[in-house]
């Protein structure tokens, strides 16, 4: 069955498993390829990772003149193919959120590719495997649908990703209640 | 719609009118090329080594793939901006040694792993120096003449170049330049198949069709030939028209195969020359400053090209705070997102990103 990452941004407590496994992904060569963020550093704690989030028409591939990053079927937007990328950097200027990371030595752009070698088969990416607290999840469409109903305040203040991002994407994200006043029911 | 053609050129006066498309124009130009160019080297066609004749016809067909190809390859917006503007910029100060690093030492492979530099230098390099040997071979450009003397004498486009000892050390290194490349490709694919059945980063993202069949291909092709000369030397010949046969299959299917797939990156990768250039080049221009942060992240003419080949695409990131996100540095790029998330300014908060690395 189909699944996808599905974020819930609140649950996030900002201890970084998420990075951490992110390197131990085959392929990833050590480095981790996502963001974790002090949503307002200088007043509380909250944290929010930031993945990316698979694009369905994605500005990097678009932008990219070498057409190094592929476009698997199941939908993932894959890291530049080490022969083709020269070394643009168009990607990262393309991109609305600023993920595709740039090693200037190695002439070589990387982004998550959502562990492909693990997603093609169902299994969860690294990140959503080790998420202690279920803000990274691996989930079906039906799944997805519950959460939406359970999270539906009729408020207009949830819930799914359009229209908060710039365009659709295969990663659903859950936007965060606490930070709107609503406190969210486990 | 707009129209694509143009109504201030007259029609019927360019040499551009006298073909169909740009294929048949490439196409056209480099065959005739190439027969002008065998046409001198075989002082006028008499001595043509018809033996290799088949290398001749699969080039010709690889040049129609490889253009077909790479024409479609160029018409993409962004690759047409890079070839466009890279050609522009091919005379810079640095490009010897922009070209150097990048097509000749590769030292960015270097940077990814000792082992993957020491084995694309293998397979590249052999290849390269197989392919100069073959290719003046098969169109004539070059062969020898054997004097009674013990010399040879190199003909290169109809002229004498040199004339070497029949037992020295260039002819010697002349009579087994191929299998020389030989032996470098086989050692190089060796290695390339170790790391893939061994490495787990490699493991991880390979495909059977896509990683490995260039490498079969490459190893069959070095392997038949090695064996060429094993016959000649130690079987006296025995069976060497076949196995001359399968080896020059070989290299034609690769050849036809070239453009379409992994090896693909082999003519393509002059653009990286073209790319680095390019943001040398309009980085010392003017750079763009984030309009959160100030701080200069890109060039502007970069930014602005990005901004209209994703237009072509039907993407705009035209944001109600009355910028582009193109315009916002990488970090205020992801803060504003978060900030889309969270409905906190997090991107107008003065602080550092957080360490993003997850070694602490
Ligand atoms: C124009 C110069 C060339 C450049 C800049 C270039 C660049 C590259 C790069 C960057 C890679 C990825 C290597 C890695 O990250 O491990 C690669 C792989 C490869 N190249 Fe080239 N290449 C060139 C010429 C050639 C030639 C002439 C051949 C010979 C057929 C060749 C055959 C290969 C093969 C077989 C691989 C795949 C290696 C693997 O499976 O790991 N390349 N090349
Ligand atoms: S979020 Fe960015 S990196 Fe990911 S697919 Fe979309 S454009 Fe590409
Ligand atoms: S840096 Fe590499 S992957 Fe990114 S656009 Fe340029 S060629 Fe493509």
């Amino acid at each position: 069955m189909k699944k996808r990452l599905y974020l819930e941004l609140e649950n996030c407590i900002g201890c970084r498993s998420c990075l951490a496994a992110c390197t131990q992904c085959g392929g990833h060569e050590e480095r981790n390829r996502n963001y974790v963020y002090d949503v307002n550093p200088l007043v509380n704690r909250q944290t929010m990772p930031l993945m990316c989030l698979h694009c369905v028409n994605p500005a990097c591939a678009r932008s990219c003149p070498a057409q190094a990053i592929q476009i698997h079927e199941t939908g993932a937007v894959l890291s530049a193919l080490v022969e083709k990328c020269i070394g643009c950097q168009n990607c990262t200027i393309a991109c609305p959120y600023g993920i595709p990371k740039f090693d200037t030595e190695q002439n070589l752009m990387y982004k998550c590719d959502l562990c492909i070698d693990r997603s093609k088969d169902g299994i969860p990416p690294m990140c959503a495997s080790v998420c202690p607290t279920n803000t990274l999840q691996w989930l079906t469409d039906e799944e997805i649908e519950a959460k939406q109903k359970q999270f539906n305040l009729d408020n207009g203040k949830w819930v799914t990703s359009m229209p908060y991002l710039e365009g659709e994407t295969n990663v659903r994200v859950n936007l965060p209640g606490i930070l709107q006043g609503v406190t969210k029911l486990f | 719609m707009e129209s694509t053609i143009s109504t201030t050129k007259k029609p019927g006066l360019t040499v551009n009118d006298a073909f169909a498309s740009h294929f048949a124009k490439s196409m056209f130009l480099t065959v005739a090329g190439l027969a002008i160019l065998t046409f001198i080297g075989t002082r006028m066609f008499t001595h043509i080594d018809l033996n290799l004749y088949g290398y001749m016809v699969g080039t010709i067909v690889f040049i129609g793939g490889f253009f077909y190809r790479f024409i479609a390859w160029g018409e993409r917006p962004p690759t047409k901006i890079f070839i466009k503007k890279g050609l522009k910029l091919l005379f810079r100060k640095s490009t010897p040694k922009t070209t150097t690093e990048q097509l000749v030492t590769y030292r960015f492979i270097w940077e990814r792993g000792v082992y993957r530099w020491m084995q694309h230098i293998l397979i590249g390099w052999g290849c390269v120096l197989a392919c100069l040997v073959t290719f003046p071979l098969v169109f004539s450009w070059m062969y020898f003449t054997m004097k009674e003397n013990g010399y040879y004498t190199i003909v290169l486009f109809g002229m004498n170049v040199m004339n070497v000892k029949a037992e020295g050390i260039i002819a010697w290194f002349s009579y087994n330049a191929l299998n020389i490349a030989a032996i470098m490709v086989i050692a190089g694919v060796c290695m390339v198949l170790y790391r893939r059945l061994k490495n787990m980063q490699a493991r991880a993202e390979q495909t059977f069709m896509y990683d490995f069949l260039p490498l079969y291909l490459l190893l069959f092709i070095s392997i038949t030939g090695l064996l060429l000369t094993f016959q000649n030397m130690v079987l006296h010949g025995w069976m060497q028209p076949q196995m001359s046969l399968i080896h020059q299959f070989s290299v034609i299917v690769t050849l036809i195969y070239l453009p379409f797939g992994k090896l693909a990156h082999i003519p393509f990768r002059p653009m990286s020359v073209f790319a680095r250039n390019y943001r040398e080049h309009y980085s010392e221009q003017h750079m763009k400053e984030c309009k959160v942060c100030g701080d200069q992240f890109v060039s502007v003419e970069q930014s602005s090209d990005v901004i209209q080949v994703l237009g072509v695409n039907d993407i705009e990131f035209n944001m109600n705070d009355g910028f582009n996100l193109a315009e916002l540095c990488l970090p205020c790029r992801r803060k504003y997102r978060i900030s889309r998330f969270s409905g906190v300014a997090t991107h107008q908060v003065k602080v550092k990103e957080a360490n993003q690395n997850a070694n602490g």
